[in-house]
């Protein structure tokens, strides 16, 4: 009997090793799949994702010395919405390279792969064994979202790569017995969390989630934390506000305040958790467990906030990215919970303890399966694709599981994922010779054109739609310049513009032709010969 | 008081407390701004339900007592 119970503990242990290596392998395959997309965008000279190219416009702003929060009722009718540290990282390689997509893209990458590598050693640090570490963030890669939003040229991930930094490093503020040591922890979180918040705003949540666990462990550090980033944050704030003669605010701030959407946020939540499920539930499980039983972990806590973030994507212009941060918390806080399964299985041979052990590799296979996502007409994707019999549901032969059989997906879902190509390639140029050709400015949704023909970009039409939204536009001028047909050529692309800008267009410029690029219809208009009076 | 971690109790009380809060505040968004149709709308309920949600958590933390949390 005793013989027998040896052969069984030893035969699920093995089961469960050759289920880990499994589960690894096709993660793995996830990494490959993202390595593909990142390098196959990196060579993409145009934009992909609406808002890439106004980033660059950032980035190149603050390489000439300029600020990029601007008054937008005054020539060449410019501002951004966004913090400066992405913007500010990407400014060496700016005065290198020039107006380029392939820094920035390489830096989300980076931002990507770090974030994930942090993920790990937080589950190794906290006991992981094996494989669990670099399974669990592995998985980070092989979440949709995580996969389509990382290699852009946006400065989202590298929020979240700030944010799990800054987590991981407080979370082991207690484990440092030594009092400088713990000082170095809690300064250098403290500057990870500032350095979050000013990539993006969004970060607010990591802060208040880190001040919420410093609290509940010792409530004087959490007051001290609370405080250090009201001082360092706000002074940084009051800076930025006075050198920008207020423009800093209104266009960071109130022109952030926008219509909310609860069945958005409701569509991305299920979407969420269709795709993410087999490690949420045992993140939320492991989340009551400490709640209830254990003492919450700042994983818990910073759980509990991302989520709260995830909520505010039924906000105009959000989308399924305000989830990455809900995704890197998940991932931790399912490797942990396993982690402890792990050790409180250790010694125990009952059948029992041994179907325990095997859920583990079987949820990351079961996540590996719904987070399914791969080009099918790229090599060796495609072999893959023709084995598993999967159909491309989105453009360029992508296959997507957060879409349905048709392509179809929740609203805020970012339609992005595919390879672009040569065809792609071709049409971007002809918009670029298009632009070149033009008399006079050229007004575009997309900013690449206008930087790559060497001519200035004018306006962010999302900016401008977010102030309009918020009552703080006018745009006189602008609307004066479409009335006196001062642009050569407008490209639309989503008409993204506030309405009274799309009238203006509609009554002195008429349709001249499409041209699709990268799945999306460009249409460009040319001044009409004849205006009715 | 505020060198030790806070007890299962005290987060319990905390979050009641702050659940609270947010469903007056919720509710009293109408209340204010007298400019808006009446009635509450998806996003208030949105967070109604998420500030109920806060208070349900935070008394079921209070039998647990003085142990860490």
């Amino acid at each position: 009997m005793l013989a027998e119970n040896h052969l069984f503990h030893l035969f699920v242990t093995r089961l469960y090793r050759v289920l880990m290596w499994a589960a690894l392998i096709l993660l793995f395959g996830y990494l490959l799949v993202f390595l593909t997309y990142a390098a196959n965008l990196i060579q993409f000279p145009f934009d992909y994702d609406q808002g890439e190219g106004f980033e660059l416009v950032d980035t190149l702003l603050f390489s000439q010395g300029r600020w990029p929060w601007q008054d937008v009722e005054t020539w060449p009718f410019y501002s951004s919405n966004y913090p400066p540290l992405f913007h500010l990282l990407a400014v060496p390689f700016a005065w290198l390279f020039g107006p380029s997509y392939a820094y920035g893209r390489a830096l989300g990458t980076l931002a990507t792969l770090i974030a994930a590598g942090a993920i790990a050693f937080a589950v190794r640090r906290d006991g992981g064994p094996g494989l669990l570490a670099p399974v669990s963030g592995l998985a980070f890669i092989a979440s949709n979202t995580i996969y389509h939003i990382g290699p852009l040229n946006r400065q989202h991930m590298s929020m979240v790569m700030f944010e799990t930094l800054a987590v991981v490093v407080l979370a082991n503020m207690e484990g440092t017995g030594d009092t400088q040591k713990r000082r170095r922890t809690y300064w250098l979180g403290l500057l990870l969390i500032l350095a979050a918040g000013y990539t993006k705003q969004l970060a607010l949540a990591t802060a208040l989630a880190a001040i919420a666990f410093l609290f509940i462990r010792q409530p004087r550090r959490g007051l001290q934390m609370a405080v250090g980033l009201a001082l360092s944050g706000g002074a940084i704030f009051l800076l930025l506000t006075l050198a920008t003669d207020g423009q800093w605010w209104l266009q960071t701030i109130s022109a952030n305040v926008n219509r909310y959407d609860p069945q958005q946020a409701l569509g991305l939540l299920q979407q969420w958790f269709g795709l993410h499920g087999f490690l949420v539930v045992p993140a939320l499980l492991f989340l009551l467990y400490e709640l209830y039983v254990d003492r919450l972990s700042i994983y818990s806590v910073w759980l509990v906030a991302a989520l709260a973030v995830g909520l505010f994507s039924g906000k105009w212009g959000a989308g399924d990215s305000y989830f990455s941060t809900a995704i890197a918390a998940t991932c931790i806080l399912a490797g942990v919970g396993c982690t402890r399964l792990l050790a409180n299985l250790s010694g125990k041979g009952t059948l029992r303890s041994a179907l325990a052990l095997l859920l583990i590799p079987l949820l990351f296979l079961g996540y590996a399966r719904a987070v399914l996502h791969l080009p099918t007409l790229t090599a060796p994707f495609d072999s893959i694709a023709a084995l598993l019999d999967v159909k491309p549901n989105a453009l360029n032969g992508f296959y997507d599981s957060a879409r349905g059989r048709e392509g179809e997906f929740p609203p805020g879902y970012a339609d992005i994922g595919h390879l672009t190509n040569g065809e792609d390639i071709r049409s971007g140029e002809e918009l670029v010779t298009l632009v070149r050709a033009a008399d006079g400015p050229v007004l575009s949704e997309d900013a690449s054109f206008a930087l790559l023909a060497g001519k200035e970009v004018v306006t962010n039409p999302t900016q401008l739609l977010n102030l309009a939204n918020n009552g703080l536009y006018r745009g006189d001028a602008l609307l004066q310049m479409l009335q006196d047909q001062a642009f050569g050529l407008i490209i639309l692309r989503a008409g993204f513009f506030p309405g009274t800008v799309l009238q203006a267009i509609g009554e002195n410029y008429e349709p001249d032709q499409v041209i699709r690029m990268n799945g999306f219809d460009y249409r460009l208009y040319r001044p009409k010969a004849e205006r009715a009076p | 008081m505020w060198e030790r971690p806070l007890s299962k109790r005290q987060l319990g009380l905390l979050l009641v407390l702050t659940g609270s809060v947010g469903v007056i505040g919720v509710l009293a968004i109408d209340l204010l701004d007298a400019g808006r149709e009446g009635g509450l709308g998806p996003a208030q309920l949105l967070a109604l339900a998420a500030m109920i949600l806060i208070v349900l958590v935070g008394l079921s933390l209070l039998p647990l007592g003085d142990r860490p949390a």
